[in-house]
């Protein structure tokens, strides 16, 4: 099918910030371009991630497999992980598996935005 | 000899030979042992996904088609648990082991309902048996399967317990999809003194690396728990052994609890699970949202503390507990539908409601999702249905069926 597909846009910010951009579905078929983009990321010194899923419209176990994997990637190079613009059946995955009280989640891109330039 | 002793002999008979029985020739030798009563005798077992019952062929036989459960009189005895006359002497008899269902028994030249007894008797000494015989013989195990099995689900189907089991106030039953090709998903349930002990669990992805996950966290929760430690302490033991194994995050969501089957207390916690839910006589429904916490294995790795707050919940007599991984509510048919646990609660009550005994209610659930995908590709799906109740348990034992409720 085809909206069974992820695309992931990569915008280098300031300083050590980038932001992940991921649209359509993210699960064990299709977060290999996510791992991909996020690894070049971090191989790259950006390491204060923004991942903003808004037009995620799916999210499975290895979805959030990766995510929390991200987080503690990042974390552990002195950075953090923002996710920004959950919502719909990805939000849902995220509270139903408790996730939610593990990552930073933030309503918009700019609230992520804030919060990484301001070191949180 | 009277009639009392040949049935004597004759089970002496099968008792003495199963210590050094040949699983091809098991079904000939009970037949042959059957025969100084009056009677033979075939033996069908149910496949893995429990559609049909396929019988145990004898040495150089080739075995008859397979019986379909959903529309055979040997089916309806297998899914009632009930003995069911065919005519002319001839019975089908369900054989379970303890009360996991196994298959059915086929006996000719039964001379009259009084002697069903007996090959209850028979078929309940084979459902021992076939159990105990099944760890050393692909051939008992092959029998069962419509297609070949993934190494995932070779690794699963060795970890778990039965399907059912139930003691005098309790049973439980559960069910796993896809039998051939499952990934992460597994349960586990232990009934000593007055308490069950209870988990269900998914593992994040798919194939072998599941299946690994699965088996550690399992591990781990059985070994913390023979070691007296409580809810809490089992969590955390799989937190650490799934971090201590796989270098990237392989987190397990799960459902840990227990149940005092002389006071109805439950207690659980959910490790970023699917909520499980308690119904109550086609009356109410109750979503449990207590007991939150992380999934197995994130809290470890992800370096932060986790506290796992154990909830209380009182059963009422009757209650019905499900717990289910999310490949059961999230099914959708190719146009996206999802199964929902609306539909879920609807067809428990329903099924439960008509007398089914419970490993029939989740056969007919694990069926009922696998319709509603078609060919759509399949999430693991698991059910565990837990029923409080002293006469839910006895419908999972196999008696007569003396013409009251045929």
């Amino acid at each position: 099918m085809n909206d069974d597909i992820l695309v992931v846009r990569t915008e280098d910010a300031e300083a050590r910030i980038v932001v992940l951009t991921a649209s359509g579905e993210l699960d064990r078929d299709t977060v290999k371009s996510l791992a991909v983009a996020a690894d070049d990321a971090l191989g790259r010194g950006r390491d204060r991630i923004v991942l903003d899923v808004g037009r995620v419209t799916f999210c499975d176990s290895s979805g959030l497999s990766l995510i929390v994997g991200l987080h503690r990637r990042a974390a552990a190079s002195g950075g953090v992980l923002r996710v920004a613009c959950a919502q719909g059946i990805v939000l849902t995955a995220l509270q139903i598996s408790n996730l939610d009280r593990l990552l930073y989640l933030d309503p918009t891109l700019e609230a992520a935005l804030h919060a990484v330039r301001s070191g949180e | 000899m009277d009639g009392d002793s040949r049935w004597f002999a004759a089970l002496r008979e099968i008792l003495a030979a199963a210590h050094l029985w040949r699983p091809e020739r098991l079904a000939a030798q009970v037949s042959a042992a059957l025969e100084p009563v009056g009677l033979s005798s075939r033996i069908w077992l149910a496949d893995y996904e429990q559609v049909t019952l396929r019988e145990l062929p004898s040495a150089g036989a080739k075995p008859a088609e397979p019986l379909p459960i959903d529309s055979s009189l040997a089916g309806r005895a297998f899914a009632r648990v009930r003995s069911l006359p065919a005519g002319d002497g001839h019975w089908y008899v369900p054989m379970v082991d303890a009360t996991d269902r196994i298959g059915v028994m086929e006996f000719t030249g039964v001379p009259g309902a009084g002697e069903v007894e007996r090959c209850e008797l028979v078929a309940g000494l084979i459902g021992h048996l076939i159990a105990t015989t099944t760890p050393r013989s692909d051939h008992l195990d092959v029998v069962r399967r419509s297609q070949p099995m993934s190494p995932a689900s070779e690794l699963l189907w060795r970890l778990l317990p039965p399907l059912t089991a139930s003691s005098d106030s309790v049973v439980i039953s559960a069910v796993v999809r896809p039998c051939y090709d499952v990934g992460g998903d597994g349960f586990d349930y232990v009934l000593d003194g007055s308490t069950a002990y209870l988990v269900i669990m998914d593992a994040v992805g798919r194939g072998l690396a599941a299946g690994l996950a699965c088996a550690v966290a399992l591990a781990a929760i059985r070994a913390t728990r023979r070691a007296g430690g409580d809810l809490a302490e089992q969590a955390r033991a799989a937190d650490a052994a799934l971090a201590e194994q796989f270098a990237d995050v392989r987190f397990v969501t799960a459902v840990l609890a227990e149940l005092d089957v002389d006071s109805g207390r439950l207690r659980y916690c959910n490790a970023g699970h699917p909520r499980p839910l308690v119904l109550r006589g086609g009356r109410s429904v109750r979503e449990l949202t207590g007991g939150v916490r992380l999934p197995l294995g994130v809290a470890s790795s992800a370096g932060v503390a986790t506290s796992t707050e154990v909830a209380v919940e009182m059963l009422q007599p009757g209650d019905r507990l499900l717990l289910h991984t999310d490949g059961v509510t999230e099914a959708r048919t190719a146009g996206g539908d999802r199964f929902g646990v609306g539909r879920l609660v609807d067809l428990v009550e329903r099924h439960a409601d008509a007398g089914l005994p419970a490993p029939e209610t989740v056969r007919r659930l694990a069926h009922a999702i696998a319709e509603h995908q078609g060919s759509a590709l399949a999430d693991d799906a698991t059910l565990m249905l837990v029923q409080w109740s002293g006469a839910a348990a006895a419908r999972t034992v196999p008696v007569a069926d003396r013409g009251n409720d045929a």
